[in-house]
């Protein structure tokens, strides 16, 4: 098995490479100057493997032979999916991570960084959660199997670190938007779906209809934030436990205000109405990055405003192309 | 896939069917006549088939056909095992219980019983501890892999419930004991280490010597009542959420009374010692069986020192071919 001292540049795989974080994090890496010299950073699609099949994913590491892994691969979708499949997205997301995992293991990988998700902590709690609640209670009922396959990553974590000293870890982002979401309005995350809609509304000449009543509160990070901040992690973050990756507690909004700054980064002047019969999902997800800010205090997170016209504009240009 | 109103005798599979409580089931039903007619029965170990192995679980459930299965088998093994390898325990775990429901899923088994564990529930809470509380809390430390995907199974059924309405639920046994345990003293159940050590310190003529300091407390069951419950959830219990197999509150004891008990029935007249540089694991674990007494309040425990006795006696019948 090879050492774990690695020494020299890192080589780096990006799992969910094609994804809205994959996606940023290779935006950081090539055009903002991310990449440390000798490094080679390689980003992979479910299209190269499917990791949800042990033989494939045998396959990649052994075709890149990384020293470092960003896992970022999930089965992912939005709330009304979750809800309907709670085994499927158990089962698969289950499998890829302990895939991933084990064979990083078994190919002596320095440090593999996984990605959980704000949504996976218990829906009965205090507020803000911070790190050391994810196992608190049972998560929201809406995406349990999700939920619960996201939550064992940190377990394998701590149990690859307890049997095999691995410095395998894992980053809590709140909920992310930017280019290369998948914008579609059933299965999307929130703000993609908005964007997405006000866009058909906008040329459609139709109303905009937020799903549920507009009244639940999120913290949105911006995807190339998160980037930068997810290199950060891989480069500097050494302790096993999660670390969440989100703007602070002040920049939290409702679905309704953000449906009013995406109404107006893409200069939409019809109704918006609130269908109050469908789900509103968690009505606070509320999160502290006090952890991140002990480490980072001087953090500057792209506002809010900015980076939805970003987006929209993104959105706007690439509608053809772009997951809807 | 079969129909899942299989009508007609069941056909059930016991995985683990060597086991302590396999055994247990296997002489109620054979020897307590708690078999209806045209029902079959099959016991099958690892020695048949290891279900990490997917194909092997594939194969033995095409074997018998199963139109119900009680699911034992696991990877378990006393206190310091556990610390030492959580990540084995945690993934060989999860591996199993996912190709038992799986199968059990595509071939259309009408229900599915699991075994989970008292020592998987939240380590600080409020006692005693309920059905409820399985997901409050991170479990004790020492055997955290273990009990996570212990508590993974509870998941699963509610997911195989949700998405496809098969009727899987699972039972949660307090400290089980009895003939066909494992008595090794380094890696067997307090009681049935206990058991061992004294016998042979009555050979050898030494003091007895037990780990921690005697304190913890615990709700033992004799095997052959958790032998009958099982079966009867198998035929009777129809929620999804698990259920507490164990005697009352009222008959917790402490590991130095039943030490005193074994001490008694192999008629040690020896030292008793308690070595306190060794771990204690939990001290309390009080669990209620409120949910089990409204299904059978009349439900007759064999009393602690007589189920002690009977172990004790088949031990010593039995010694050159118990696990030990």
């Amino acid at each position: 098995m090879a050492s774990e001292n690695n020494a020299g540049p890192m080589r780096v795989l990006v799992t969910g490479g094609s994804g809205m974080m994959g996606k940023a994090i290779e935006h950081v890496v090539l055009k903002e100057d991310g990449r440390l010299e000798g490094e080679e950073w390689f980003f992979i699609s479910s299209k190269e493997a499917n990791l949800v099949d042990l033989v494939q994913t045998r396959a990649v590491f052994e075709k890149y032979r990384p020293t470092h892994v960003i896992h970022l691969a999930a089965k992912v979708g939005g709330l009304y999916l979750h809800m309907r499949e709670n085994l499927h997205f158990l089962r698969d997301n289950l499998r890829i991570n302990d895939n991933v995992l084990q064979t990083a293991h078994e190919m002596g990988v320095t440090k593999v960084v996984s990605c959980l998700s704000s949504c996976i902590f218990p829906d009965k709690t205090t507020y803000p959660i911070d790190e050391t609640m994810v196992h608190n209670g049972p998560p929201h009922d809406s995406n349990f199997g999700y939920s619960h396959a996201k939550r064992m990553i940190d377990i394998q974590n701590r149990a690859y670190f307890a049997q095999y000293g691995h410095r395998y870890t894992s980053v809590i982002p709140a909920n992310v938007f930017g280019p290369h979401d998948n914008f579609s309005v059933e299965h999307a995350h929130v703000m993609s779906a908005l964007i997405n809609k006000t866009y058909l509304a906008k040329r459609d000449g139709t109303p905009m209809t937020v799903c549920g009543t507009g009244t639940p509160r999120r913290q949105f990070t911006y995807s190339l934030d998160l980037g930068r901040l997810i290199i950060w992690v891989l480069r500097e973050y050494n302790e096993i436990d999660p670390i969440i990756l989100s703007v602070g507690e002040k920049e939290e909004c409702s679905l309704r205000e953000a449906a009013e700054m995406i109404a107006e980064a893409q200069d939409f002047k019809g109704q918006i109405l609130f269908d109050t019969t469908l789900s509103d999902g968690q009505l606070k997800k509320t999160v502290t990055n006090a952890k991140l800010r002990s480490y980072l205090p001087d953090f500057t997170f792209t506002p809010l405003k900015e980076a939805l016209k970003m987006t929209c504009d993104w959105f706007a240009e690439n509608y053809d192309t772009a997951r809807t």
